[in-house]
């Protein structure tokens, strides 16, 4: 009898969950907080569980909608992946559309995105991959007049699917020169895109071979542990021909394709509104099935709205935002503030902080200045009392976590560091060698036009002065105008820049920087041209091996030999910290940190 | 009158024309480009942006291009929206496949599916919206203020009108926004810190489609932050031209034939001390309604301000020529406008 009324009650309560949890938008009856009592027949005896309810128990009222700041000001660039090459465009094209492989946001490892593939090396010792496209993904978009998302019908009334043309039409409108694509230069890896692309070259002899309808080839002029990344990359995704070029039932809409009404993709949101320079809307893809890597959103739409860091701040406050990013001026507060601060989350970004060298100009052409300058930055205190982000003193150039980068753990003396005594030493045996003092030295730190970076500046003036008794001389200009100075003939001894991650390679960063005509070591001709003004045949030798090798802790080991000649050998550049990212969550958002600059939300729930 | 206006709508053209070139060499004399990047795009693709936007060809060319592109009106058979390239402002249809187009101001460098005519038809609405209503709140303010502090000189009214306007002068929006969303927006959380209430598509292409309190909640504070450093220059500018206009001769005049008090200040002191104030109208209301770069950033309004400092920065040419084009009609227009006014202020002037 009593068992019997216990079973009862149990199975009115189980019952009266599943109905609660399939009703759309029932006023909850109960408060959220109150425990919720369960009682579970084992065996005939009753037992009595008291639990709090899981945070995913309320019924949800009305679609779960995120609010998310750009936490930058200015509308989105572009939502055109063969255009893209900002973090903000990305960040939406990501969630829109999937490329062909996909890297988990946290853990940087590379998953299956819209393939698998499988890899090969050719009798020519190129990389050959062979995708294997899903062949269960529509086209969709969003439709105002019925206000859901639809599949996308060709002119025929079939839904389109997502095929390897579709992949293939981005690789070569991306590298087309007509498109003029600020990013194509990350494909140029690929066999005759290159030519293609800058010279002379055919689209014909591009290696993007569509074999089948789902299944898509491309050949790599060298294998490399981070080819498959590069065929992932947004300048990779899908796009609809047929919206922008048009066909016999579209018009050709050419770079607007991306505009509200007229947008089409694939993956876990659509586009649903972009009101430029306020929000842009993005619903849920009802029709993307769910991958491993690529999961079924949880929440209905996201409200990704165009503010500043200040203002989203006031908005995530007021509680209209669901996450922000905390301006410097008001870290203090919400650190020393008992509920924000636990709202809080340092977490890494992959981006580094660093001063070049221009290693031809006067003074800094000998490396012990170099070196002693470097030693004498003292990069904690400078985190501690001027940036406050909890940052991390950089020892070398490639972030740690980044693929085949050395961490901390495995390396913890490469590098450079904070020593005043050896720079002092260093410098006066140069001094002594040179018959000069130290206030005699003429050197030239030059920033680019900004409160942050004067603030570094500064700071890094006054250690200088303290340590080696150098007195070095400020000069701001432009930021357009500083990235013609410091890439030109009239580079300035000591000057500052970041770089942050395409792809999470130490290639992405070491290589593509400080190879002989990288980014921040650009030539001309062969010979160096500004930037840092440097050769070294064994660095390039050692990055070169780096590039092929296929035995991740060989790479590493190369790549930490290549750092150790950059910021200690020759000293070339002074890494002064690695970036983190500081964000504030609402307790109601169970999320996860993206570590390279992008959020996967279709793994983000919302508990309200 | 008539001939007044066409002349000077004639020198308005003149004032575009000498603006663009101005702007057109300066803008080219700076150093840098648009497609210069912290991460530096390789020289090829550089070759290929600048053939695509034609910055290959001599900077001649490239103004001539410019000018035809934003004066002279064409008639073909293309439906306006379809391409970037040939977007323009103005579109009359006039036959079933014969359209009436006129000013193109190019398309947007870093905003690429985006022209600079795009620009205006979705930003400007906004600024203008805003900067309407921040002028309003600047007369509605400094106008009664400075009037009041006038008339009882040296008075507790007086210093008290006069402080409101020196805390508005010199509290700038920088401070006086962060420090309103603060109050009304975070603490008491009456009303919403950011953000704007209407959006497009423009009732007439200015106005919003709803004007309720969503709408109004938006406006109140970035309005109020906005027009108080303006109401405090009128406000000084009003008591100070109406304690000059009170010693004329022709208001002791007035007062001499036994005209009533009241009367005397409204027809001929207020009316004529206005003269001075209606001047820094017409640039004020230039610079408001184009929209105010500070404001628009604080409170994440969408308006036009921020296109005048990005463009700049990011060596945006069309987005930099279509925004000081756009100011410098707006200002050529309030001038004329003012000029109309002070006929009517001042029966001595008339234009022939």
């Amino acid at each position: 009898m009593r068992s019997k009324f216990f079973m009862i009650t149990a199975a009115l309560i189980v019952f009266s969950m599943i109905l609660g949890a399939c009703a759309p938008a029932p006023a909850p009856t109960t408060g959220p907080q109150e425990p919720i009592v369960q009682t579970v027949i084992v065996e005939g005896t009753p037992i009595v569980i008291t639990a709090t309810p899981p945070p995913a128990e309320p019924p949800a009222a009305g679609p779960k909608v995120l609010n998310y700041p750009t936490g930058g000001p200015g509308d989105i660039p572009t939502l055109d992946p063969s255009l893209a090459s900002d973090t903000t465009s990305v960040q939406v094209l990501e969630e829109t559309f999937v490329g062909l492989t996909r890297l988990d946001e946290t853990t940087l490892e590379l998953k299956p995105g819209m393939a698998t593939w499988e890899s090969e090396i050719n009798d020519e010792g190129q990389e050959v991959i062979t995708f294997h496209i899903r062949d269960d993904i529509p086209w969709v978009k969003y439709d105002a007049v019925s206000d859901s998302v639809v599949q996308v019908q060709d002119c025929e009334g079939n839904v389109r699917m997502v095929t390897a043309h579709d992949f293939a039409y981005t690789f070569l409108r991306t590298l087309d020169p007509a498109t003029g694509s600020p990013y194509a230069y990350v494909l140029h890896g690929i066999v005759g895109a290159e030519e293609y692309n800058t010279a002379d070259g055919a689209p014909e002899d591009v290696a993007v071979e569509v074999l089948d309808d789902y299944t898509l080839r491309i050949t790599f002029k060298q294998p490399a542990a981070f080819n498959p990344f590069i065929a992932g990359l947004w300048t990779g995704f899908a796009t609809p021909k047929w919206v922008i070029e048009g066909d016999d039932c579209n018009d050709p809409r050419g770079d607007r394709w991306t505009e509200t009404g007229f947008n089409q993709s694939y993956g876990p949101f659509v586009m649903k509104e972009w009101i430029h320079d306020a929000y842009l809307d993005m619903v849920k893809n009802p029709f993307w099935p769910g991958t491993e890597a690529v999961p079924v959103p949880k929440i209905d739409m996201v409200h990704y709205v165009m503010l500043d860091a200040p203002p989203a701040f006031a908005e995530y406050e007021a509680g209209n935002m669901d996450v922000s990013n905390i301006p410097l001026a008001d870290m203090d507060r919400v650190m020393a503030d008992p509920t924000l601060s636990q709202e809080v989350n340092i977490g890494p970004d992959y981006c580094t902080y660093y001063l070049g060298f221009n290693t031809k100009a006067p003074v800094v052409d000998d490396v012990r200045v170099r070196r002693a300058l470097s030693m004498a930055v003292d990069r904690q205190a400078l985190i501690d009392n001027v940036l406050k982000g909890g940052q991390e003193p950089a020892q070398w150039f490639s972030r740690p976590g980044l693929i085949a980068s050395p961490t901390m753990e495995t390396h913890p003396d490469l590098g450079i560091k904070y020593d005043p005594e050896q720079a002092k030493a260093l410098l006066q045996e140069y001094l002594d060698e040179t018959g000069q003092t130290a206030d005699q030295l003429q050197i030239t730190y030059m920033f680019n036009t900004s409160a942050a970076h004067q603030r570094i500046a500064e700071t890094i003036q006054q250690m200088w002065a303290d340590t080696l008794g150098i007195t070095v001389n400020l000069v701001n200009q432009e930021w357009q105008v500083y990235l013609d100075t410091v890439k030109s003939e009239d580079t300035p001894q000591v000057w500052r820049l970041g770089w942050c991650m395409d792809y999470p390679d130490a290639h992405n960063f070491i290589t593509d920087n400080f190879r002989a005509g990288g980014s921040a070591n650009p030539a001309r001709g062969g010979v160096p041209y500004g930037g840092v003004n440097w050769v070294n045949e064994e660095a390039e030798e050692l990055m070169r091996q780096a590039m092929i090798e296929s035995d991740p802790a060989k790479r590493v080991d190369l790549y930490a030999q290549a750092e150790q000649i950059l910021v200690y050998e020759d000293a070339v550049i002074i890494p002064v910290y690695w970036y983190t990212s500081v964000t504030v969550t609402k307790p109601y958002v169970t999320r996860t940190f993206g570590v390279g600059g992008q959020e996967h939300w279709e793994k983000w729930d919302l508990n309200k | 009158m008539g001939r007044f206006v066409a002349r000077r709508i004639l020198y308005m053209f003149a004032v575009i024309l000498v603006v663009s070139a101005i702007t057109f060499g300066l803008m080219h004399a700076v150093p840098g480009g648009p497609f210069e990047r912290e991460k530096p795009l390789p020289p090829e693709i550089i070759a290929n942006l600048e053939k695509r936007y034609h910055l290959d060809e001599p900077l001649l060319m490239q103004y001539g291009r410019y000018l035809y592109e934003i004066f002279i009106p064409r008639i073909d058979s293309n439906r306006p929206g379809l391409s970037l390239e040939n977007d323009f402002l103005i579109n009359i249809r006039l036959g079933e496949s014969t359209w009436f187009h006129w000013m193109n101001f190019g398309p947007s460098y870093s905003s690429r599916s985006r022209t600079v005519n795009d620009i205006f038809r979705d930003n400007l609405p906004v600024s203008f919206q805003l900067g309407i209503m921040a002028l309003t709140v600047a007369i509605l303010l400094g106008v009664p203020l400075g009037i009041i502090a006038a008339l009882k000189q040296n008075t507790i009214f007086d210093y008290f009108g006069m402080s409101v306007a020196i805390f508005g002068v010199s509290v700038p929006v920088i401070v006086l926004g962060p420090l309103l969303i603060w109050i009304f927006g975070v603490t008491l959380r009456w009303l919403p810190p950011t953000g704007w209430g209407s959006k497009p598509p423009y009732v007439m292409g200015v106005f919003p489609s709803t004007m309720g309190w969503d709408y109004w909640k938006h406006a109140i504070m970035p309005a109020v932050a906005l027009g108080l450093g303006s109401s405090a220059i009128i406000a000084r500018l009003t008591r100070a031209s109406l304690l000059q206009v009170v010693r004329e001769d022709y208001i002791r005049t007035a007062r001499a034939k036994g005209l009533k008090e009241r009367l005397v200040l409204t027809r001929h002191a207020l009316k004529n001390s206005l003269i001075p104030v209606v001047t820094v109208l017409g640039p004020m209301f230039a610079a408001l309604v184009t929209g105010t770069f500070v404001t628009e950033i604080t409170f994440g309004i969408p308006g036009m301000g921020r296109y005048f400092v990005t463009s700049i920065t990011n060596r945006d040419y069309p987005v930099i020529m279509g925004t000081i084009l756009l100011y410098a009609v707006f200002l050529v227009v309030a001038n004329l406008i003012v000029d109309l006014l002070y006929a009517f202020l001042d029966p001595r002037i008339r234009y022939e």
